[in-house]
């Protein structure tokens, strides 16, 4: 029997209610309900419709100018000329830097893998911001800007790529899971080269100011690059020769003639944050003392933990070596002590107390307030500076018809400054091998070194002040540089990822 | 669908009527009369019954076999004196009754049931009366255990109280004492007057009623397979976390305790892992209520804020029978939690409560102060064959600081850190419970308050918790109830979880020796004291210089209303809504190495909103021929929400503001915050039905609809089936006298797994930042590839199973084979980052789990004051990678130092990857060491391809942290009042990757190692697998390979518990209804090979963590004191 409720009709009621309820829900709102969206991040359908959108791509491409220096992972390229030692004992999250000073790193090493990952994906952010600011209505004058620097970028990523790696893949659109371009092969250094040309000649033309202290790409950043680029072109792996000295030539005199840059007057201005964008600099890599600190860069200046520093990590990343301190002219101001190099700090218990070091440490970039007071550097790197410039055309100018007037005054408006004699009557040979020493001496520890190595296939016997040829050049801690260090490894993630690449030889 | 319902009731379900009534007779005896009215056409006995309990009082006391089967009356009965009534209503069955008046009983039986005896046959008289009080195992009195005179009908039942009187005895009267449930047992009285007895559970639960997602069913006629962890296993082993109580209690359920740290972390896998980014974490369902919320701050999960001592009874649904009925999230098993209601007996208050003290277990072998400086020395020595002779300066020049060293350069210290970071833990737990109610309302509270120290210095955890339960019939064809769990839980958290950097655990490895923790002005040393030497600081410094603070509230409330619409149908509808609220806090002074220059302070704020609204409609009927047939139908929808922020400041001017007063820092952080929400949308239907109580069959099948996938996949379907065959219920088998009881069954069936992250379907933007003019600038960038074909993981499982019951019960064997496949496998799969992209969520492929469970029930010996019973379990589980999109590895994590795990076609899931290290290389082998830019003294890997590079190429597959075999052991005794467990637990064939070893081996010379060092390679000693001892700059080449894999079989002894109840007549006279003090020890003894804390370990949680020990927190050896009473 069915015991039944004494009042039906409220019961029925309520029964009848859940049921159209269910039953109500089931069927129009399945749909509805189950649409949820992002409410924190917009998505590429509903996105790039304002000019503001245009502006925060373009940023994002150049956040990825940030890995390569977070960890300092760009110093693989310097501890590969023989100048640096390392008494890093990282691993890890920082990169193993012994292994890559004595020549046996290998694919497995996080810089690489570092460099790689952040530069595709700025050249993603800039394939999607070339593709879709087009699209997006606003002024003219600045879309156009904005496409230029986005190119400077994509042209400087893969600049460094193709330098590091040899052949890479050469991505120019978006990618996504239907791409043919998801599992890329590699490139040839022509193709890659040619859009690397290709994007600077656009941004050249994008109506970009010649100097800007804001941070942001300038005409006068395209034109040095491009200058660089062509010279890199004239030698290896290209070797396009005497046409590309004239290019690299022809542009980097635009840069000095046009007379918006001059080099500092002191040293003392590469350590000091508030001449940042400014003068000798053409392009930055834009750090702020709290909001994007350079401190990895501080502390890998210090010896391994001798106490001299406010920075709790003192890295020891890396170290000159003796023989190539001692390599510069005695009257060189660059090698006296705290210039470029030191030998002994004072101890942050006790800054009455000298610390002496064993070897000679890096002081070109010290940030003096960070290391004594803050702990905290905003000091910008530098990608090209002025100096870069004036050696640039001088070596393009002697290759293409050996030393004339404004060749040695380039070489010697940074002599001057280094207080050591001025260059005159040498021949073709001699003053290339005198650039070629000087790119050394002045561009120490500035990433720059070791591509001009490979570019040339040369290295500088510190001893003797020779060179000798790139392969079979002995370190002075007897390392012997083979053809595998004229490339990096590609990363192993990325290898096993993409059966399509050829890993680099001798990995 | 009857969660609300106490399984204990269930359990002595042929005896509830009489409970529900007894506790109304306590209530109000007095107001009952003697008179029936009884008027209804097709009433039933039960119906009947019922009726004249509630207008007498009387109880009825039959066994539910006699009743069975019927038929049903028209009634008209009108104020007519009991035994009348009883006898015109009762006259067309065939029944006999007898009415106990003392007792206000009414006992009945079967005609001609053979233990029937004839009404009013006379009976010899010699001994008056006596008395005595039943209580169960734990003290509890048992009410409605029926006392009878052997061989006669006479008899009675216990009171609430569990007391019974029995009158005019026999001479050489033998008393038998049985209850549902419960073995029988008979005692002769021998003149006693009192005869207090123990009622022992009775192991084959055939009657048993096992809760099932959405219903309860009858053990017997399950069909799935179900394990279940009832209220006295979990009193054997108290715990703060269901995870603790449960582990080993049930085959095929793999519960690994990773770390010590208070409150554990625990990872469950039942049958193996089925999927590599999706979750393998079991579904937890509360009381219906399903624990949306997962990945919480700090590894916790939802069901780690449910106090264990509010859960009634824990059921594992591990087969694809059992959790279909949860189709889209049922692929990883489900754990359905039942927890305590209120007593429907009046009121009761219980207390437990227990203080522990737990020791660091074990310790791993260091460098002492002596040989840490030797090393440091040697080091030096060996500088100039790295080339390094110039710039490494001699240690002993600088052993100079009075501080540390005599005017010798000897050591003034010898720190033993394991000792100095490390603590002897206190814990201390309360659980207060008040319950009451009658036959309609039911009501408990409990407050509980735990406060658990963990062996590292500063851990802790602390929480207070409340749950109020109210269940009550509204009416005859409704019931409602609800219940609200509160916790809000303080936890110190020193060591974050998953990290590799400077936590105290590290420290406490690589702390310097010849540095103590103050010095005598009281300052704490830094490692820095003695130059050139890396590495945090000292575990004692970081513990007081940083912290790290969780803070969570979990609200987890639910309620329900059950219309019985008509005979047999019910319509349940539940919400629930669980609310949990995360607050993580953690701060670092001034100058701490790794870890903050100028200060540092976070804040960050989690809130999880997740409800959900079923209906669901349950049909019960049964046919001539003994057939039943049940059926369920329902609708489900659910939505989690979560919303988090965080704010972080730096550079504080003092140690002292912290998180507290983050304005102070000069450096505020921008603050992030970010929301998220995925709601899914469920029908689900199950047929049960029983030919004969011989075969039976369940058909389940769900639809679910997640808002995670993109519209084309965004609703699947998940059926199965399920067919089982009582083999004793055949005429043929009935002649084996000792088998009690033989089931088979087999299912098929598919489930789902939808654990993947939000708003996967479309491409994703994130933001950016750059430094523009000085100021930082927000961009947006390329996050997130979109993957719009995703579709749902389908896991295909098929379970062949067997229940034996022998010898009355007293051995339970059941066995299941199982296979699982899983396809469309969720992958987070790495792609070439040439895309701008590190990975898409791709369903890459499909695996295979197979298996085998065995549990073993025995009870061994079985009197009246000694009982001993076994359980044994072991199950294996083989996984292996069927296929994978385009065939080729996918190998995950990307740093080769801390360790790699490849999916690879053929081999199981998330195998460790590395190099095979073959020792050194030895002098003899100069040459060939060269050719791999080697000297001799450096780690030799082994060239797999031999194309002269160590590289990629040369990595294989070097272990699984998955165990081949593993299970428990469980032995309880009891004599008396005391009894004693024993509980085994045991792992067979799993590795560990000790990857401490690779930074505790390395460091050499600046920070202290491991002594395994002190074997390092020498030129005498060259047949070792560790370097030469060099300075750490000249290069250090280890990476995850072969020499870091150990077995981590082991045999744990989990548990030993000594319990002790005192006589209920003791506890009678003050008032009481039970006394039990126990003790006990965890983790007593660990008998394995590895050389670590712990072989059962992961250090960073997570898939396929298991086995990674990184600087684990190791396990303590914690000796409880307990004591719970009831009142």
């Amino acid at each position: 029997m069915i015991i039944y409720p004494k009042d039906m009709n409220s019961v029925k009621t309520y029964i009848r209610g859940v049921f159209y309820g269910l039953f109500g829900m089931l069927a129009a709102g399945c749909e509805d309900f189950l649409s949820e969206k992002d409410p924190s991040n917009f998505n590429r359908d509903n996105y790039f419709t304002q000019p503001s959108h245009a502006e925060a791509v373009v940023t994002a491409v150049y956040e990825s100018l940030y890995p390569m220096h977070a960890r300092q992972s760009w110093l693989i390229t310097e501890l590969r000329t023989g100048m640096l030692g390392s008494t890093s004992s990282a691993d890890g999250g920082f990169p193993n830097f012994a292994l890559v000073r004595t020549l046996k790193m290998s694919a497995d090493h996080p810089s690489v893998e570092a460099i790689w990952e952040s530069h595709y994906r700025g050249i993603g952010n800039a394939n999607m911001a070339i593709q879709e600011i087009p699209g997006i209505q606003m002024d003219e004058t600045a879309k156009n800007r904005l496409l230029g620097e986005t190119h400077f970028l994509r042209a400087y990523y893969y600049y460094n790529l193709v330098r590091l790696f040899g052949p890479v893949p050469l991505i120019t659109s978006p990618v996504d899971l239907g791409s043919a371009d998801l599992y890329p092969s590699q490139a040839g250094p022509d193709e890659i080269y040619q859009l690397i040309v290709d994007d600077l000649k656009q941004a050249e033309t994008s109506g970009l100011p010649f100097t800007s202290t804001s941070g942001r790409v300038t005409l006068g950043a395209v034109k040095a690059l491009l200058a660089d680029v062509y010279l890199t072109m004239a030698g290896y792996p290209l070797q396009l020769g005497t046409a590309y000295y004239q290019l690299a030539r022809d542009k980097a005199k635009e840069v000095i003639d046009q007379g918006a840059y001059s080099l500092f007057d002191s040293y003392d201005a590469f350590r000091d944050p508030s001449v940042d964008n400014t003068g000798e600099y053409i392009f930055m890599v834009q750090f702020h003392e709290t909001e994007q600190p350079s401190d990895a860069l501080q502390y890998g200046l210090t010896p391994f933990k001798m106490g001299i520093s406010r920075y709790a990590s003192e890295q020891g990343f890396s170290y000159a070596e003796r023989q190539f301190v001692e390599s510069y002219d005695s009257d060189d101001i660059r090698a006296r002590e705290r210039v470029f190099f030191y030998k002994e700090y004072t101890a942050e218990l006790d800054r009455t107390q000298p610390v002496l070091f064993n070897q000679y440490y890096t002081y070109k970039f010290f940030d003096e307030q960070a290391h004594l007071e803050t702990a905290r550097s905003g000091l910008n790197w530098q990608v090209i500076r002025y100096g870069d410039v004036l050696l640039d055309f001088a070596e393009a100018s002697n290759e293409l018809s050996g030393p004339d007037e404004d060749a040695y005054e380039a070489i010697n408006q940074i002599r001057r400054r280094a207080g050591i004699p001025e260059l005159s009557g040498l021949s073709q040979t001699e003053f290339r091998e005198a650039i070629w020493r000087e790119r050394h001496h002045e561009l120490y520890y500035e990433g720059k070194v070791w591509f001009d190595m490979v570019r040339t296939r040369k290295a500088f016997d510190f001893v003797n002040g020779t060179f000798n040829d790139y392969v079979g050049h002995p370190f002075v801690t007897g390392e012997t540089l083979s053809e595998r260090e004229l490339l990096f490894p590609i990363p192993t993630a990325e290898i096993r990822n993409n059966p399509n690449l050829i890993q680099n030889k001798g990995y | 669908m009857k969660y609300e319902v106490y399984r204990k009731v269930y359990r002595t379900m042929k005896l509830a009527t009489f409970l529900l009534m007894a506790a109304l007779v306590q209530a109000s005896a007095t107001g009952y009369s003697q008179q029936v009215t009884l008027k209804g056409k097709n009433l039933s006995v039960t119906d009947i019954f019922r009726e004249i309990e509630q207008q007498t009082g009387y109880v009825f006391l039959y066994n539910s076999k006699d009743i069975r089967e019927t038929g049903r009356v028209h009634v008209h009965v009108s104020d007519l004196p009991l035994n009348d009534a009883l006898a015109r209503c009762l006259a067309a069955f065939p029944l006999t009754y007898r009415i106990i008046d003392s007792e206000q009983t009414i006992l009945v039986k079967r005609k001609g049931n053979t233990s029937t005896v004839p009404p009013e046959e006379p009976i010899p008289v010699s001994q008056t009366l006596v008395r005595g009080t039943v209580t169960d195992t734990t003290g509890l009195p048992l009410p409605g255990v029926a006392v009878q005179l052997k061989g006669t009908n006479q008899g009675t039942a216990t009171d609430m109280e569990g007391r019974y009187v029995l009158e005019n005895l026999p001479e050489g009267a033998i008393l038998v004492f049985s209850l549902m449930g419960y073995k029988t047992v008979e005692t002769p009285v021998n003149n006693r007057q009192e005869v207090n007895l123990v009622l022992h559970e009775d192991l084959a639960r055939l009657d048993e009623v096992v809760v099932v997602g959405y219903g309860t069913v009858q053990k017997s006629d399950l069909t799935g397979s179900v394990g279940t962890v009832d209220e006295e296993a979990l009193q054997e082993r108290p715990a703060a976390t269901i995870q603790q109580s449960m582990a080993g209690r049930i085959a095929g359920v793999n519960v690994s305790q990773n770390s010590g740290r208070p409150g554990g972390q625990a990872m469950i896998r039942i049958r193996g892992n089925s999927s590599i980014t999706g979750t393998n974490d079991p579904l937890y369902v509360v009381d219906g209520i399903i624990l949306n919320v997962a990945n919480l701050a700090n590894g916790t999960s939802p069901i780690d804020y449910l106090e264990p001592a509010n859960i009634k009874s824990i059921e594992v649904l591990k087969d694809a029978s059992a959790t279909a009925i949860y189709g889209a999230r049922g692929a990883n098993g489900v754990i359905l939690v039942t927890t305590k209601r209120g007593s429907r007996s009046g009121g009761m208050v219980t207390y437990d409560g227990y203080l522990t003290v737990g020791r660091l277990a074990r310790k791993v072998d260091l460098l002492n102060a002596q040989e840490f400086l030797r090393v440091e020395e040697i080091a030096y020595q060996n500088a100039g064959k790295y080339g390094l002779g110039a710039v490494t300066p001699d240690p002993k020049a600088k052993r100079t600081d009075p501080r540390l060293f005599d005017a010798d350069g000897n050591p003034l210290y010898d720190t033993d850190w394991q000792e100095e970071g490390f603590q002897t833990a206190f814990s201390h737990n309360h659980q207060l419970t008040f319950s009451g109610g009658d036959a309609n309302n039911s009501y408990a509270v409990n407050l509980g308050y735990r406060n658990e120290d963990g062996i590292l210095l500063t851990s802790s955890l602390e929480r207070y918790s409340g749950r109020l339960v109210v269940d009550t019939r509204v009416n005859n064809w409704m019931t409602a109830g609800g219940s609200i769990n509160y916790s809000n839980q303080h936890e110190s958290h020193p060591q974050a979880v998953g990290t590799g950097g400077i936590s105290p655990t590290r420290s406490v490895l690589q702390a310097l020796p010849i540095t103590p923790v103050r010095y005598p002005d009281g300052s704490f040393a830094k490692t820095l004291d003695y130059p050139g030497m890396e590495g945090g600081d000292h575990p004692v410094r970081l513990v007081h210089e940083t912290s790290r603070l969780l803070e969570g509230t979990n609200m987890l409330g639910s309620a329900y209303a059950n219309f019985k619409l008509a005979e047999g149908l019910e319509l349940r509808t539940t919400g629930g809504v669980n609310i949990i609220q995360q607050q993580v806090k953690s701060k670092a002074g001034r100058d701490l190495q790794f870890i903050s220059d100028n200060g540092q302070a976070a804040i960050s704020d989690e809130r999880y909103t997740s409800w959900q609204f079923e209906n669901y409609l349950t049909y019960r009927t049964s046919f001539t021929g003994n057939d039943s047939f049940t059926g369920l139908l329902g609708a489900s929808w659910q939505r989690v929400s979560r919303f988090g922020s965080s704010v972080t400041a730096e550079d504080f001017l003092d140690d002292y503001f912290g998180y507290n007063n983050m304005g102070v820092a000069a450096n505020p952080r921008p603050p992030v915050s970010d929301a998220s929400a995925y709601s899914m949308n469920s029908y689900f239907a199950r047929i049960n039905y029983s030919i004969q109580q011989k075969y039976l069959f369940t058909l389940t099948g769900r639809m679910d609809g997640s808002s995670r996938f993109g519209a084309a996949n965004r609703y699947a379907f998940f059926p199965s089936v399920a067919a089982g065959w009582r083999l004793t219920e055949e005429r043929f088998m009935q002649a084996i006298a000792p088998v009690a009881d033989i089931k088979l069954r087999s299912s098929y069936g598919v489930t789902g797994n939808s654990e993947i992250p939000n708003y996967s379907m479309v491409t994703g933007l994130g933001s950016y930042s750059y430094i523009f003019n000085n100021q930082r600038i927000t961009g947006i960038g390329v996050a997130r590839m979109a993957n719009p074909n995703l579709k749902w993981e389908r896991n295909n499982q098929f379970d062949l199973g067997i229940e034996v019951g022998l010898f009355k019960g007293r051995v339970l064997l059941e066995a299941d084979l199982y296979q699982r496949k899983s396809n469309g496998m969720l992958l987070n799969a790495p792609v070439p980052t040439t895309s701008g992209y590190a990975s898409v969520v791709q369903n890459v492929g499909s695996m295979k789990n197979t298996g085998v469970e065995l549990a073993l029930h025995t009870l061994n010996i079985n009197q009246a004051e000694f009982s001993w019973n076994t359980s044994f379990n072991i199950s294996t589980n083989r996984n292996k990678v069927l296929h994978l999109t385009g065939g080729q590895d996918i190998v995950q994590g990307t740093n080769p130092v801390t360790g790699l795990r490849i999916i690879r076609e053929g081999e199981p899931v998330n195998s460790f990857y590395g190099f095979i290290q073959r020792g050194t290389w030895g002098t003899a082998q100069a040459d060939e060491a060269a050719r791999y830019n080697r000297l001799p003294g450096d780690i030799r890997y082994e060239d797999i391809n031999n194309d002269g590079a160590i590289n990629e190429q040369d990595r294989v597959i070097i272990g699984n942290g998955e165990p081949d075999w593993y299970g428990s052991l469980i032995n309880s005794i009891s004599y008396k009042n005391f009894e004693l467990t024993l509980d085994l637990q045991f792992m067979y064939g799993n590795d560990v990757s000790f990857d401490t070893r690779g930074t505790s081996l390395d460091r050499v010379g600046i920070t202290n190692v491991l002594s395994d060092v002190l074997n390092a390679w020498t030129p005498e000693n060259q047949n070792t697998s560790i370097p030469e001892i060099r300075p750490v700059s000249a290069y250090l080449d280890r990476q995850s390979s072969s020499e870091r894999i150990y077995d981590g079989s082991f045999l744990r002894g989990r548990n030993l518990l000594l319990s002790y109840d005192l006589p209920s007549a003791w506890i009678g006279r003050i008032g009481g209804r039970q006394f039990r003090i126990y003790a006990s020890i965890q983790n007593f003894f660990l008998i394995s090979s590895y050389p670590g804390y712990d072989p059962e370990v992961s250090s960073s949680g997570g898939n396929f963590s298991q086995g990674l020990d990184l600087y684990s927190y190791p396990k303590a050896r914690t000796f409880q004191l307990g004591l719970s009473f009831g009142l």
